[in-house]
């Protein structure tokens, strides 16, 4: 295992935590309930996920620039993810990121990442390393 | 980007969290689109504010930069809240909305931001033609760049706030001279005759133009206050920051595009959720100029609101005071002058709203979401009547 990605850092810090991955973009304004930290967005392919503690993936963000305050106020409670993969960089995540200082990097094809798997995110480098992929058969 | 020695020194923390936060965001910014440098702006306007649109997520973090020290550098306004501060028992506001809405206001002005509660900051201080901006608020940055000739991005509400404690903005966007070029020609085979088909026109148009700069050509009778609905319409619906009126277009050869009678006519039906009679009459958005109060003031002269209609007039607390001869008129007739918000940041529903009958194309394109209510477009004149009517 120790497939590499690379892509463009955004916000700096060293995490390894489980991946959610979410086909989707989200909004963090109205999309994530602000006390549980779960994706609440209509229509949305992870619907009644938890975000918390997870390196969350996800295409970009779109909505309400209110959405970078949900972001900290998400990490102050301790429901926020603990990292942040994007395809594209928006500036709602993206300041919202650096306000809850979550480590963050994007231009990286999520498609190789799984739900699941345990990657390992350089926000300062701007490397994704995926250290263990799920356990298919259990 | 290039940073001073001093914004060096502020990114490393020197002078706190609440510098360090705001100047990690404008260089992150400026990197991400482009940017070479911070300019200096003259003045910062911030959305993000009613506590309807906003609720609890931001409190936590204006308490973070009030107490590390953050304070504005520029002069800041900020943007409408969810009542009108000295006439809240017109509004449908609990105790506890009451007092958050009060808490992010408070926070506001502890960061030394002028809490003006207004969408049109421009009526209180005009910036300078060719001065650099950061506000927030679609429509006011378009009011600003097209029609003052100020230049501003269209900043969302951390980045703005950013820049207030700052006092500076990263160059790219709408800072840089060929950034502002028109690249999209739309004829207007029509003529808009109110400001209500100006705002329906504009809604239009957006829709087409996405994030491009459109030059119109052939529009009359362009009043500064018809060309805010254009602008507050192609902001709802489009991410253009910029537009330009023209008699002709003479220049390089750019992709064109035509409107006619028929676009507006379309607009207006596609706004207008309902025939069925309003319960609330609703004028200023964006907040009235003194010159909208003032036709708004000769036009129901004398004449008393219905019992079963509310009609809202919808302005800043300074054009109010500027023009009292003419709202004092207004309110003899059972209407409303509201000041600090408007309909579509405060909550009508509580107040038994189920259809409003507004001039704006921005309320009839937010409020069916934002306000889950019925809409009616309707140029300024029947509205009054409708307000009025037997």
């Amino acid at each position: 295992m120790g497939i590499i990605l690379n892509g463009r850092p955004i916000v700096s810090g060293i995490i390894s935590s489980r991946a959610l991955v979410s086909k989707k973009p989200l909004s963090f304004l109205g999309g994530i309930d602000p006390e549980r930290g779960t994706i609440i967005e209509k229509d949305h392919d992870l619907r009644g996920r938890s975000i918390r503690g997870k390196v969350l993936c996800f295409p970009h963000g779109h909505g309400s620039t209110v959405g970078s305050y949900v972001l900290y106020s998400l990490a102050k409670k301790g429901v926020g993810p603990k990292a942040i993969i994007n395809v594209t960089a928006d500036p709602v995540v993206v300041v919202g990121a650096i306000i809850a200082e979550i480590p963050m990097v994007d231009q990286i094809d999520i498609e190789q990442i799984m739900t699941d798997d345990i990657v390992e995110v350089d926000g300062g480098k701007g490397t994704v390393k995926i250290i263990e992929r799920r356990q298919l058969c259990t | 980007m290039y940073l001073t020695p001093e914004e060096e020194k502020i990114y490393d923390g020197e002078l706190g969290w609440a510098y360090q936060v705001s100047m990690r965001i404008l260089v992150k910014l400026g990197d991400l689109f482009g940017a070479s440098r911070l300019i200096p702006i003259n003045s910062a306007h911030i959305s993000g504010v009613s506590y309807k649109t906003i609720g609890d997520a931001p409190i936590d973090f204006l308490k973070a930069l009030v107490e590390t020290g953050g304070r504005a550098r520029v002069n800041s306004t900020v943007n409408p809240s969810g009542f009108d501060l000295q006439q809240i028992e017109k509004m449908a506001i609990s105790q506890e909305i009451k007092k958050k809405q009060l808490e992010i206001i408070d926070l506001y002005e502890k960061m030394s931001v002028n809490p003006i509660l207004t969408c049109t900051p421009y009526y209180l201080v005009r910036p300078k033609i060719d001065s650099h901006l950061a506000w927030a608020e679609s429509s006011a940055v378009i009011y600003a760049n097209s029609i003052l000739g100020a230049w501003t991005n269209r900043e969302g509400g951390p980045s703005a706030l950013a820049a207030t404690l700052i006092g500076k903005t990263p160059d790219y966007g709408m800072h840089r001279a060929e950034e502002r070029e028109a690249n999209l020609h739309v004829k207007v085979k029509c003529q808009p005759r109110n400001e209500m088909e100006f705002g329906a026109l504009g809604v239009r148009i957006g829709k087409i133009v996405g994030n491009r700069v459109p030059i119109l050509t052939r529009l009359s009778r362009c009043t500064r206050d018809s060309l805010k609905q254009l602008g507050a319409g192609l902001a709802s619906s489009g991410m253009t920051s910029i537009f330009y009126c023209s008699e002709e277009y003479v220049g390089k050869s750019l992709e064109t595009i035509s409107v006619e009678d028929k676009d507006i006519k379309d607009a207006i039906e596609k706004l207008s959720t309902t025939s069925e009679n309003p319960d609330l009459v609703f004028l200023g958005c964006p907040h009235c100029s003194i010159s909208e109060i003032q036709q708004i003031a000769h036009l129901i002269k004398g004449r008393r609101v219905r019992e079963d209609v509310r009609l809202w007039v919808c302005t800043s607390r300074y054009v109010k005071a500027k023009a009292k001869r003419y709202v004092d008129i207004i309110e003899a007739t059972g209407s409303h002058v509201l000041c600090d918000t408007c309909a579509v940041v405060t909550w009508i529903k509580e107040l038994g709203v189920n259809t409003m009958m507004t001039n704006s194309a921005k309320t009839a394109y937010y409020a069916p979401t934002l306000n889950r209510v019925e809409t009616i477009m309707a140029p300024i004149d029947q509205c009054i009547e409708t307000a009025c009517g037997e």
